[in-house]
């Protein structure tokens, strides 16, 4: 058992799947250059002395080529794990993720399997609009992809693994302020996801979610950020009297409905938090959800914390006001009693 | 933005009013705090505020109308808005209070029209259908004021006991078993067999832990909890209304019954079989007719003395009192209403009566002499005026002439509300009862 970061936990994840399978290797902007900060986050940092620059692939600053080279080495047979160095970038890798990699199997039948793993850095970390964005509902919104989304070390690891070994292409958000990263990429305002990782070999499954915290009242539910964002403010309702659950679905496709209607139909009440912007989100559609299969369990309406539907800000003020914080959560929860 | 203009609720005597008049014509434009109209209670003329300034329109109740509390009569609207048609008839929410509705609890709630929509969260709801709680009876105290599950579990807390199934219920009562301190794991809560069977496995000292020796036990419990519920819940309402709005008086007589006693004899020979009610019914009709302020109701302000003479039988049914009506008795034969009340009776006691077997009556009877009760004082059903309570009739010494003989003799009891009518004319109707008691020939003349 070994304390680690987020980050630390992924690139042992990827160490470990790299030297159990041949056709494992990585590829993107600055991964393993010579003195470099191995990828944007250190997630990468030192695989290059160990599998060497033919197996930590870094390319030119050019996300449609390098995810498209990733999708037909997939197709032929090896398992790519892409490297953005920001999820923002992904959208100029959208017609190679969208239109071929999540359709291939399904157009031919499923007699092409696309194995890729894209890698994307998520969440408002004082950088601005076009480098903190919430990406999410954006590819929970495409059938043929799966989306992961980790906050603990544990899941990182275990989760990264499985996805690794998935004959599907899997999308993995990582949020900047859980990775826990050091030195020069250590962030403003991080949270530490430092947790214990077995150090034998395990694996977490895609599509199970877990409760965070046990409660019979209420039940939010959270992803990345959110679910610390969403576990303070359950200590803080805590003091009112109000017993929080607080469910962190860690898959959103394929999501554990099951998990969260159990446990709406326990506490008869939803609170919603994400990062992403409100319309259109993540949240709405867990609302859907519950909405269409618990509805006779609801002891409130459901509601949503959500960023306002405005581009991250960049002044750090702006900034905390718009990402969701604790107070507004507690606020949200209270609304409901 | 609308403003709906309200009927104001004018204390808790009050629910329904008149309109005298309206200060602004519809469309007009009226300033907030503005007197907007004039209504008139049973005790004053009082003038309304506007609550908005705007424009009056949808004015939907004319001077004269009766208005409920809390109804909508028109809105307040900015100058230039458009107003969105009024969906259904215009009367549902101003509608004049007919006059049987004063005593059809529910009803005076449900035609206060959309103020009474009630807000209720689906988990409540639900709870509420399973355990069957009406829905008027709860507190909102959720957000916005709406019912939520809490308010569900406090009322059941108050009301009711755990749902259990009858094979469960043997179970407890024959070992003895408190079941209604037990938690049910069946649908809905219920307590099943295997909870008491859990139950009576586990040792007693552990169940219900001992007292200790220095406590007095001095809190009462209840031996049973009855939900006011459905016909519990109309009777408590309507005797309460009873009690507190009528000016009830009653009056007694001893009638000499043994002329009818044999009258029945001979008819029951003659294989027309009739009960006591029956030919209380048929005589009792038939003095109404020469008593006609008796057999009538108070509405509002005016007293209706109705044509038609419709009897009410108080009948002893498992669920409550309820009253089917023999419509027209006064134009019915003795073997017609026996076999009229026959049928009502059997409805009332296998609970398959229909609201119009059990609405529209003009006067009750009320029969304990089975019971062997002697006199008593029935409750007037409202809104009738009065109600006759019917004693045994059993053989008491009575003195003929300078004889003492035995005689079948009966006590009658006429509860009125004397709002309606005074103790004069009423003594003079009772009066007539009884000497068509003690003289059933005179029903031929």
């Amino acid at each position: 058992m070994a304390l680690m970061t987020i980050a630390e936990a992924l690139r042992q994840a990827i160490r470990e799947e790299m030297r159990r399978d041949p056709r494992v290797f990585c590829i993107g902007e600055d991964i393993g250059i010579p003195g470099g900060w191995g990828g944007a986050f250190t997630v990468t940092l030192g695989l290059a002395d160990e599998f060497g620059h033919e197996r930590i692939l870094d390319t030119p600053i050019s996300e449609l080529g390098f995810t498209g080279v990733a999708v037909g080495a997939a197709i032929g047979g090896l398992r790519p794990i892409v490297d953005v160095q920001y999820g923002d970038f992904l959208f100029l890798a959208m017609d190679q993720l969208v239109n071929e990699a999540a359709k291939m199997t399904y157009m031919s039948g499923g007699t092409i399997r696309v194995p890729l793993v894209m890698r994307a850095p998520v969440g408002a970390t004082r950088r601005g609009a076009q480098h903190a964005q919430s990406l999410e509902a954006f590819f929970t919104h495409v059938p043929g992809l799966k989306v992961i989304a980790p906050s603990t070390a544990y899941d990182a690891k275990g989760l990264l693994k499985s996805a690794i070994r998935d004959d599907n292409p899997v999308i993995v958000f990582e949020h900047k302020l859980l990775y826990g990263s050091k030195g020069p990429r250590k962030e403003q305002g991080a949270i530490s996801a430092v947790g214990e990782v077995p150090d034998e070999e395990y694996l977490v499954p895609l599509g199970k979610g877990v409760i965070r915290r046990e409660g019979r009242d209420v039940t939010i539910v959270g992803k990345l950020l959110t679910v610390y964002r969403a576990l303070e403010a359950a200590e803080r309702l805590a003091q009112d009297g109000i017993e929080a659950e607080v469910i962190d679905p860690r898959t959103l496709v394929p999501l554990d409905k099951g998990l969260i209607l159990d446990s709406v139909r326990k506490t008869g009440r939803l609170v919603v938090v994400e990062e992403d912007n409100l319309t259109g989100g993540w949240a709405g559609d867990i609302a859907a959800i519950v909405a269409e299969e618990a509805f006779y369990w609801l002891d409130a309406p459901i509601k949503r914390v959500s960023a306002p539907d405005t581009p991250p800000p960049f002044a750090p003020v702006m900034e905390d006001f718009y990402v969701p914080s604790v107070e507004r959560v507690v606020q949200a929860v209270k609304s409901l009693f | 933005m609308t403003t709906e203009v309200l009927v104001p609720p004018l204390g808790t005597t009050v629910d329904t009013v008149t309109l005298v008049k309206w200060y602004v014509e519809e469309g007009e434009t009226v300033q907030k705090g503005a007197p907007l109209f004039a209504v008139e209670t049973d005790k004053a003329t009082l003038d309304v505020e506007a609550p908005a300034s705007g424009v009056l329109r949808q004015v939907t109740a004319r001077p004269g109308d009766v208005l409920q509390a809390l109804s909508v009569i028109a809105v307040i609207a900015a100058p230039d808005e458009v107003l969105a048609e009024k969906t259904g008839a215009p009367s549902s929410s101003t509608q004049a209070i007919p006059s049987t509705s004063a005593s059809k609890p529910g009803q005076a709630v449900a035609v206060t029209g959309k103020r009474t929509r009630i807000f209720i969260s689906p988990r409540a709801r639900r709870l509420a259908e399973q355990r069957q709680i009406p829905l008027v009876g709860l507190r909102g105290s959720g957000p916005d004021g709406a019912i939520v599950e809490r308010d569900v579990l406090a009322y059941l807390e108050r009301n009711v006991a755990p749902a259990i199934t009858p094979v469960a219920q043997r179970m407890a009562e024959q070992a003895g078993l408190d079941w209604r301190q037990l938690q049910g794991s069946g649908a809905g809560g219920r307590i099943t067999r295997e909870d008491i069977e859990r139950a009576l496995a586990t040792p007693r000292s552990e169940a219900q832990p001992m007292v200790s020796p220095v406590t007095v036990e001095v809190a009462n419990t209840p031996l049973e909890v009855i939900s006011l519920q459905s016909v519990r819940a109309t009777i408590a309402e309507r005797v309460v209304r009873s009690h507190i709005t009528t000016a009830p008086v009653t009056l007694t007589a001893h009638a000499d019954a043994t002329a009818l006693v044999a009258l029945r004899q001979q008819l029951q020979q003659d294989d027309i079989d009739i009960s006591y009610n029956d030919l209380f019914i048929y005589i009792v009709a038939r003095a109404l007719r020469e008593h006609r302020r008796l057999n009538a109701s108070l509405d509002g302000d005016t007293i209706k003395v109705w044509q038609r003479i419709h009897i009410g039988l108080a009948v002893d049914t498992d669920r409550g009192l309820l009253v089917p009506v023999v419509y027209d008795a006064d134009t019915k034969g003795l073997a017609q209403l026996a076999q009229e009340t026959r049928t009502l009776i059997a409805r009332a006691q296998a609970g398959q009566s229909t609201p119009t077997e059990l609405s529209g009556g003009t006067f009750t009877i009320t029969n304990l002499g089975m019971l062997g009760i002697d006199s008593f004082t029935p409750i007037i059903n409202l809104p009738e005026c009065a109600i006759l309570g019917v004693g045994r009739i059993n053989r008491q010494a009575a003195v003929i002439g300078e004889n003492i003989v035995a005689r079948q003799m009966v006590w009658l009891s006429l509860s009125f509300d004397h709002r309606l009518v005074d103790g004069a004319p009423a003594a003079r109707f009772l009066r007539r009862v009884v000497q068509l008691v003690e003289g059933p020939h005179l029903l031929m003349a």
